[in-house]
């Protein structure tokens, strides 16, 4: 990664309780793939997508009682966005892992089952997918396994 | 009236636009902003930060729309479960239409002006919109 990314920055603090919307917004930076900085600093690679969705987690926080910011921001040197991208791409790389063992193990599964396993897995990589900023080398046999499962569906169609 | 949004509209601004047009103001007129401060006095303001139309409690502002105006033909409520889910993808609903509408979107924003998507997604949406009222009608998806 020669090229510097810019990142945008949700600064927040949410009040501890009620829990519910704490732990909405949590969910949803998960689901996004944000990158944890500190205890209320999560960084994403900016794009049109991610800023917009980190603007609408800002408001949901201000609209909760907490505060928030939501930032434009480059590392200060490329050894750090090096160590910001690698724990990214250790999560997703965690979740390839995941689903290349559920793809290998639907291998014995009954037809039946490993049909809505294949449907399931292939929603699941595609989500993975979109969180996926900087690839890690787990990505492409995640696809294999997967699109080999979906072979051997298709031959006992 | 003249009403505001975010330039480089996406599946929720276009969304909601066609709704404007269609169901609340017939005259509509959109005006594309770069940041909030930028809605002129006169508009109204919709899926942009601060807006009243915008993102409310998980729902999109195409929700939010339809809630402030009162609108609750069940065939606008399922568009918005896929429109939900095409812009925020968390699962609320189950939408599979939803994926591909949001790669439509995203694709025309790459070779049109917001102007010319709002007129391609409006005949979009109009269809969209015929396709579920034979559904909810029919009670499974029309051929």
């Amino acid at each position: 990664m020669s090229e510097r990314v810019e990142w945008v920055l949700l600064a927040y603090r949410i009040p501890r309780e009620p829990s519910t919307p704490r732990i909405a917004v949590w969910r949803k930076l998960r689901r996004l793939g944000a990158v944890q900085v500190l205890d209320g600093l999560v960084a994403l690679p900016a794009d049109a997508r991610t800023r917009e969705q980190l603007e609408w987690l800002a408001e949901e926080v201000l609209d909760a009682g907490g505060a928030a910011t939501v930032w434009l921001a480059r590392l200060g040197s490329a050894a750090q966005e090096r160590a910001l991208a690698a724990r990214m791409a250790e999560a997703v790389a965690g979740e390839y892992r995941q689903l290349i063992d559920a793809a290998t193990a639907a291998r014995a599964e009954p037809d039946a089952v490993r049909r809505r396993t294949l449907a399931r897995l292939r929603r699941e990589l595609r989500r993975v997918g979109l969180r996926d900023f900087f690839p890690p080398p787990e990505r492409e046999p995640a696809r294999r396994v997967v699109a080999a499962l979906a072979e051997l569906v298709e031959v006992r169609r | 009236m003249r009403w505001a949004t975010r330039a480089s509209v996406h599946v929720d601004r276009a969304a909601c636009a066609w709704l404007i047009r269609r169901f609340i103001d017939q005259a509509a007129v959109f005006v594309f902003v770069a940041d909030p401060d930028e809605v002129p006095a006169d508009a109204t303001a919709f899926d942009i930060r601060g807006a009243q139309l915008s993102h409310r409690a998980g729902d999109c502002s195409f929700e939010t729309v339809l809630r402030r105006y009162d609108l609750t033909d069940p065939v606008l409520w399922d568009l918005a479960r896929i429109v939900h889910e095409a812009d925020l993808a968390d699962d609320r609903f189950d939408a599979p239409e939803a994926p591909g509408l949001d790669v439509l979107c995203r694709g025309l924003s790459m070779v049109a002006g917001d102007e010319q998507v709002l007129a391609v997604t409006g005949v979009m949406f109009d269809g969209l919109y015929e396709h579920r009222r034979r559904a909810l009608l029919l009670g499974r998806d029309p051929a």
